[in-house]
Order: C-alpha cells, then sequence, then structure tokens
C-alpha cells in the first residue's frame, strides 16, 4: 500500500511538467499584452516598450518557458505581473476560503444527496422517486449564478435573514453552500439511485431477505456498502472539481476563492498566477483521486489486495 | 456497524474542521446597525498593491487616496490647492520649489522630511508603472528639511497636475526600505487613514488616523470590500450591509434612485469616447468628409443603446471637468442632410467603401454596429474589424487603419495631458496621435501653452486649440462617459472625484 501511494506520488511530477507546458503555451499564444494590461490603456508606447523589454517577454518562447522551469524547480515560481506578490502566498492565502466552501458544500451535497438515491431506488417509480428525479434534474441544469442570485434575492434582499455576499462569519456560509451543495446533491442522488438499484436486485440481497433481516438493515448495511464504490467516486470527482474554484458562485457571492483568483489572472494576462495556480489545483486534483482510491480500499477489502 | 461509527466519526470531524475554520473569522458586516462610525465601501476590483509605483489601476487607487497624500491636490472641483506642501513658487521656467507643512506625520510615527519627498519622486521616477507620470522631472532636491527643488527637462505648466496624481503620493522612505518587496502589503502614509489589514481577493481594512495633519477623521474604520458581480453590489445596498458602492451598473441604477433608503450620484468623469479617422489615406484626408461623418453619427442613440444612458454628448475633445474644457463648443448635431451635402462637396455624393477597426470591448464593438448602420444612411459603407487589442495599439500606431474606435482619460485633469499626445504632430502614431493630424497652428499653439505658467492665459489657449480640431475633425468625439457612486441617505460628506478616487476623509453618518 505504501509502495502504491508513493508510486502515485512520484506520477504526480509528469503530470506538474505537463501542466505547465500547457498553460504556459496557452498563455503565450492568447492575444493580449501583459505589459499593455499592466500600464494601461492612456500609457505611451515608450514605457510599454521598456517594461517588456525589463519583463523578458521579447524572448523566444522556449527562453521563456525554460527560465520558468528552472526557477519553479528552486521552488520560485515568481511573484504575480500585477500585484507583485509571491504567487504560493497568495494562492496560500485564498485557498481555505476554497477548501471551507468546498468541504461544506460537499457535505450538503452528500447529506442531501445519498438520502434521497437510497430512498428513490428502494422506492422505485413511487411519487416520491419522480419528483425527487425532476428535483435532480433542476438542480443539475439550473446555472449556478442564477440559483445563487435567486437565493441572494430571497434570503437576504426580501426576508434579510442572511447576508448577500461576503465572508467571515459562519452565517456568509449558508448560501454560497447551500448554492454548491444543491446542485452537487442532485449528481450524486442520481448516481446513488442508479447504484443503489443495480444491487438491490443482486442475490445476496435476496438472500438476506429470505434469512428474515430487518429491511432496514438490508438496504444500509448490505446494499449500500456495495452500492458505495460509485457514490464515493462521484463525491470525490465533485469535491476535487470544487477546489478548483467555483468561480461563478465565488463571484455572486463575492468569495475570496481560488476560481476567482484564477479567472482575474487569466484576464489580466498575469502568466505567474495563471501558471501557479493551475499547477496547485491540477495536484489537489490528484491527491483527492489518491485519497478516494485509497478509500476504495477501505469500503471494499477486494481491491485493497490489487494495491500493490 | 464498526464501518457506520467510523463513517459518522469522519463526518463529525468534517463538520467540526468546517465550523473551527468557518469561526475563526469575525462577522462584521452590520453597515447600518449601531456605531455609525465605520462605513464599508463596495467596489468591482480587489487593489492590485498599495504601493503607488507599483500600480495605476483604479481599485488600488481608490484605497490609496485614503492612505496617501501629495504635495500638491486636485480638489473635486479639479482646482489645484496645498497638500503636503503648504505654499509652492516658481523661480524660473524650469525650477519649482515647494514648501513643506511641519509636523505631518507617517502612519509610523516618523515625520515628513523633504528626503522623503526626494525619495518617493526619485523612486517613481525609476518605476516602469508610473514613470511616465512625472518623466518632465530632471533632478529633485532637498536643500531644507522642509524645502523640496524640482527641477525640469523644460518648461512644463502641468506639472502641478502631474505631482496631484494618486501615483504621486508621498512615501515614508524608511517604511519603503524595511518591508522592501513586500512594501505593497505593508503601506506606511501620512493620508486619514492607516492600513490594517487586507485579506487577499474579500477586503482591505483602513482605520482612522488620529495624529492626522488636518484633525482626525469622523468615520473610524472603512472596509473596502470586492464585490465583482455588479448585482450583488446593488443588493448590498439595499440590505444596508454595503453603505457606498462605487460604479453601480447601469440597469440598477433606477432601482438604486427609487429605494427610498439609497441614494445616487452621478457625474462626467475625465474619458472621453471617440472614432479617429487616418486623416493620411484618402478621403479621409478631406475635412468635408470627416465632417460629414460628425454629422452623420446620432450620439444619443449610442448613448442610450450601448451605455444606458450613462453618459454625455461630446463636443470638445475634453470633458467638462478637466482643466482647459472649452464649454462653448456644442456637439455635432445629428444631421443627415447636412452630412450628404458636404460630401457632395467632396465629391463623394455617392458615398465609398471603408472599415472601421475596433478591439474586442464589447461597447465599442456595439458603438462600430450602430456608426456601420448610422453611416450607410449617407451611403458610407462601413466593414467592421475587431482586433486584439495588443495588435490594435500596434497597427492604429502605425497608421494601417481608416477609422477606428478608442476613449482616452485625462487623468491629470489638465488639458495637456488631453490634447498634447491626441493632436500634436510630434505625437504621431503610438504616442496617442492615431489620426496622423497635423496642424501647425496646433502644434504652436499646444507648445505654448505646455510652457504658459499663467492658468488664465493657459485656459485661452486650450479653448482656442479645441475649436480649431473640432473644426478640422480629426476624430468624432462621442461622449464623456459618467461615474456613478450609490449609497445609503444616511451618508454625509461625500463628494464624487472626477477621476474616480474619491477621498472618504469629510465621510460621516
Amino acid at each position: 500500500m505504501r509502495k502504491y501511494i508513493t508510486r502515485r506520488l512520484l506520477m504526480l511530477i509528469p503530470v506538474i511538467l505537463g501542466v505547465t507546458f500547457i498553460v504556459f503555451s496557452i498563455m503565450y499564444m492568447t492575444p493580449g499584452d501583459p505589459a499593455q494590461m499592466i500600464l494601461g490603456e492612456s500609457a505611451p508606447e515608450s514605457a510599454v516598450k521598456a517594461l517588456r523589454e525589463k519583463m523578458g517577454l521579447n524572448d523566444p518562447f522556449i527562453v521563456q518557458y525554460g527560465r520558468f522551469v528552472k526557477n519553479a524547480i528552486m521552488g520560485d515560481f515568481g511573484r504575480s505581473y500585477a500585484t507583485k506578490k509571491e504567487v504560493f502566498a497568495e494562492i496560500f492565502a485564498r485557498f481555505p476560503a476554497t477548501l471551507q466552501l468546498a468541504s461544506v458544500g460537499v457535505l450538503v451535497a452528500v447529506l442531501i444527496g445519498v438520502p434521497v438515491g437510497i430512498i428513490s431506488a428502494t422506492k422505485q417509480y413511487s411519487l416520491f422517486d419522480s419528483v425527487a428525479m425532476l428535483l435532480a434534474l433542476l438542480g443539475v441544469s439550473m446555472p449556478n449564478f442564477w440559483q445563487g442570485l435567486m437565493y441572494i434575492l430571497l434570503f437576504s434582499v426580501t426576508l434579510g435573514w442572511l447576508p448577500s455576499g461576503g465572508y467571515g462569519s459562519f452565517k456568509h456560509f449558508i448560501l454560497p453552500a447551500l448554492t454548491l451543495g444543491t446542485s452537487t446533491a442532485a449528481v450524486i442522488a442520481r448516481m446513488t439511485r442508479s447504484s443503489m438499484l443495480e444491487v438491490i436486485r443482486q442475490d445476496y440481497i435476496r438472500t438476506a431477505r429470505a434469512k428474515g433481516v430487518e429491511e432496514k438493515k438490508v438496504i444500509l448495511k448490505h446494499a449500500l456498502k456495495n452500492a458505495l464504490i460509485p457514490i464515493i467516486t462521484v463525491v470525490g470527482l465533485q469535491f476535487g472539481h470544487l477546489l478548483g474554484g467555483a468561480v461563478l458562485t465565488e463571484t455572486v457571492y463575492s468569495w475570496p476563492g481560488i476560481g476567482r483568483l484564477l479567472v482575474d489572472a487569466i484576464k489580466q494576462k498575469d502568466t505567474p498566477m495563471v501558471q501557479a495556480t493551475v499547477v496547485f489545483i491540477a495536484v489537489t486534483f490528484s491527491i483527492v483521486n489518491l485519497a478516494v482510491d485509497i478509500l476504495y480500499a477501505y469500503v471494499d477489502p477486494r481491491i485493497k489486495s490489487q494495491y500493490k | 456497524m464498526l464501518k457506520s461509527r467510523k463513517l459518522l466519526a469522519v463526518l463529525a470531524l468534517m463538520l467540526s474542521f468546517v465550523f473551527v475554520m468557518t469561526g475563526c473569522g469575525k462577522g462584521s458586516n452590520q453597515a447600518t446597525e449601531g456605531g455609525k462610525d465605520s462605513i464599508i465601501v463596495a467596489q468591482g476590483a480587489d487593489a492590485k498593491s498599495l504601493d503607488p509605483h507599483a500600480t495605476n489601476d483604479q481599485p488600488s487607487s481608490r484605497v490609496m487616496k485614503q492612505i496617501y497624500n501629495t504635495l500638491i491636490n486636485t480638489n473635486e472641483d479639479m482646482q489645484i490647492v496645498p497638500g503636503l506642501a503648504e505654499s509652492w513658487e516658481q523661480k524660473d521656467e524650469k525650477t519649482w520649489v515647494f514648501n513643506l507643512r511641519k509636523g505631518v506625520k507617517f502612519h509610523n510615527g516618523e515625520e515628513l522630511k523633504a528626503s522623503d519627498v526626494k525619495f518617493t519622486l526619485e523612486r517613481m521616477l525609476a518605476s516602469d508603472k508610473v514613470n511616465h507620470i512625472v518623466e518632465a522631472i530632471a533632478k529633485v532636491e532637498a536643500p531644507e528639511d522642509y524645502k523640496v527643488v524640482i527641477t525640469l527637462k523644460e518648461p512644463f505648466a502641468p506639472i502641478l497636475a502631474h505631482l496631484s496624481h494618486t501615483a504621486a503620493s508621498i512615501l515614508n522612505e524608511k517604511a519603503v526600505k524595511e518591508a522592501g518587496d513586500n512594501y505593497g502589503q505593508k503601506p506606511v502614509g501620512t493620508g486619514p487613514f492607516k492600513f490594517v489589514a487586507w485579506q487577499s481577493g474579500d477586503k482591505i481594512e483602513l482605520e482612522a488616523f488620529n495624529e492626522y495633519f488636518e484633525g482626525a477623521p469622523k468615520i473610524k474604520k472603512i472596509t473596502f470590500r470586492n464585490v465583482a458581480e455588479g448585482s450583488a453590489r446593488t443588493m448590498g445596498l439595499e440590505t444596508g450591509e454595503i453603505d457606498i458602492a462605487y460604479d453601480v451598473e447601469p440597469v440598477d441604477k433606477e432601482r438604486v434612485k427609487n429605494n427610498d433608503k439609497l441614494t445616487l450620484v452621478e457625474e462626467p468623469s475625465l474619458s472621453v469616447a471617440y472614432i479617429g479617422f487616418n486623416t493620411n489615406k484618402e478621403p479621409f484626408n478631406k475635412k468635408e468628409v470627416r465632417q460629414a461623418i460628425n454629422y452623420a453619427i446620432n450620439r444619443d442613440d449610442i448613448i442610450a443603446a450601448v451605455l444606458n444612458g450613462a453618459a454625455e454628448k461630446a463636443g470638445a475633445p475634453i470633458g467638462p471637468k478637466v482643466f482647459g474644457h472649452n464649454p462653448n463648443i456644442k456637439p455635432y448635431e445629428y444631421n443627415v442632410q447636412k452630412a450628404k451635402e458636404l460630401l457632395k462637396q467632396a465629391g463623394l455624393e455617392k458615398g465609398f467603401k471603408t472599415t472601421i477597426w475596433t478591439n474586442d470591448n464589447p461597447v465599442r464593438v456595439q458603438i462600430a454596429q450602430i456608426v456601420q448602420a448610422q453611416l450607410k444612411e449617407i451611403g458610407i459603407d462601413v466593414k467592421i474589424e475587431t482586433l486584439e487589442w495588443g495588435s490594435y495599439l500596434d497597427r492604429t500606431g502605425r497608421g494601417e487603419h481608416d477609422m477606428f474606435i478608442l476613449g482616452w482619460v485625462t487623468v491629470t485633469g489638465d488639458a495637456d495631458y488631453g490634447l498634447y499626445a491626441l493632436y500634436h504632430s510630434s505625437q504621431k502614431g503610438g504616442a496617442g496621435n492615431r489620426s496622423f493630424y497635423e496642424n501647425k497652428k496646433v502644434d504652436e499653439l499646444l507648445d505654448k501653452a505646455k510652457a504658459t505658467n499663467d492658468s488664465k492665459e493657459r485656459e485661452k489657449l486650450y479653448h482656442e486649440i479645441q475649436e480649431i480640431v473640432v473644426e478640422d475633425a480629426p476624430v468624432a468625439n462621442l461622449y464623456y462617459q459618467t461615474q456613478n457612486v450609490g449609497m445609503q441617505k444616511a451618508i454625509k460628506g461625500f463628494r464624487l472625484h472626477p477621476a474616480g478616487h474619491h477621498r472618504l476623509y469629510n465621510v460621516s453618518y
């Protein structure tokens, strides 16, 4: 198991190299001049030229990329073009907000999605099932920013119960977490339902029932446990996804997370910031994936023997 | 059973982790409740840096304006008034002497000395980001503790306006050296509010500086919040979480106006949007053609359709808030008949084909589309080409275009900044004069105005320049965009600054 984890962690190195190369190429090829962005529209051309020269932006692509990799290996990802702050200091300042929102969002999603999925599966084609699946479909289809604005209109502007945005107290969490949670819950509910439906039809479930095991126990212990693998996969993927920042939700609720940091950096052609943020997101995503794979082994001992 | 207990334990752990982490923050957004000595200001982006030499963007300037002072101030009526320099005199054409106020304290307790001013301006001249604002300066000396002597490369009357730019805020030498590369996150100024904390992407907190040389401000605490979404800023105003919201979206303006608890203030900014003609090319080398297009453009339509009314029609090339603006120049009227006559005089009564260039800015693209339709009425067939910003500037600088759409912000509030770069023949191309306009008389007047110190005389010169330029019509001025601020009605003492960075010193509840 330990060997397996080490190998997976080592595999991060080519992943990171690949990611940086792709991001660097895209940033290099997309239109826009970072020096012009920094100086603004009314700056004289001579000032822009001088800044380009100083930033090394006139060098060929491969020289610029080489310089980046060399510095990155030394642990120096540079400073943001726009803010002059060290990029990782900035990312670590923003990450707690993203981690908290993603955690609460996924928690809300699991608490809603899994029970709804289980009930839907056990009462297939019932009224509950139809309504729940309809809501799930709505949840998946409704854009987050629209949902967010509606929640603000209802809970903040009309009822005045919750703040309309910002970051700080527990109250600030409720609306963004609800927005993320409901859409994610929909995905989880649908996955739980289909996975449970598959398991419920297995012979060992019938055997358990024949033995006279209580229905609750049959569902929660025998069925759910075996249906968990695909559910964990979806939850893991969604969590990893949210750790990369939920840009729309963050924007609507003025949440200072990673997603907005990345989008702002892209808009300003802030290559060092984009580079570092994408690398960071790629690494967190890989780690969450690894955690999910390890979790499989605990849920299903048969899988554990395959990890070598 | 054991497994599910484990699962429960994990869940409980996650929950407590989340609560502990969220518990760390404090709820501080009760803007309208209780003690009204703190205000929350929302703007559309976070500051980039609080080092005036590191950036020149609006969100940062709006915060820096509260932390720092400049030698000279430009007040809300765009008049030059004393700042850290209580008086100044011009020794000769190129030498200015500034007498500093005594007893001015920086937030770190240091006293303001001439050496700080010298250090600041020299550091500014070495910055690639803002040096162009003070490039007229040849050298700065500090012969006495409270006396600064600035020598210019050549006579340059607008120097005072340039020194009032937020980028020329005076820094404390010791604080800058101590903070090193991180100065942008640890600003130290002489302003009415001192820096407390910066939660990146979220908010910047400032508190009153009780030793401020004009007296402690009434407000004890200001929080600048980063609320990117325009509708969220308006909703924040409605719920009372936000006291002052900068840049209310045009669609939300009515909502704010109609709300009993809120007010909206709106004024022209220092910017002008225009369509430029390449006067080197046929048929734009003919004045009649350029005037014809000026008459054929319906500016009201553009303002209504593209900007939801958030602009004023432009006649003169610099707006009403800029020093030297000529109020007698009216915008070209919308007159298709006259436009057709002018085209006829130019021998182009059947019209012609041409292109208009724009970058991918959605406002400019929409203007291009409207102008395309309007010019069709006088027989001009316009093709729109959208270019990426870098190559747009580059190629219009080289004069490859026919017509183009651009804007200009006279950041210093002085006519020189708005007219010299755009209409002096020495500035042709990338330096600003992208219509390649050349008029000996205008050159002469611009040079003269730049070197004249008598402001009445300068004003007269600029009035004359604008009359000639508008008659020659190397560009079609479209509009001066307005700026607005929405706020709680209970707030007193707020005034819009035309440059967009509003001073909050006099604000109170």
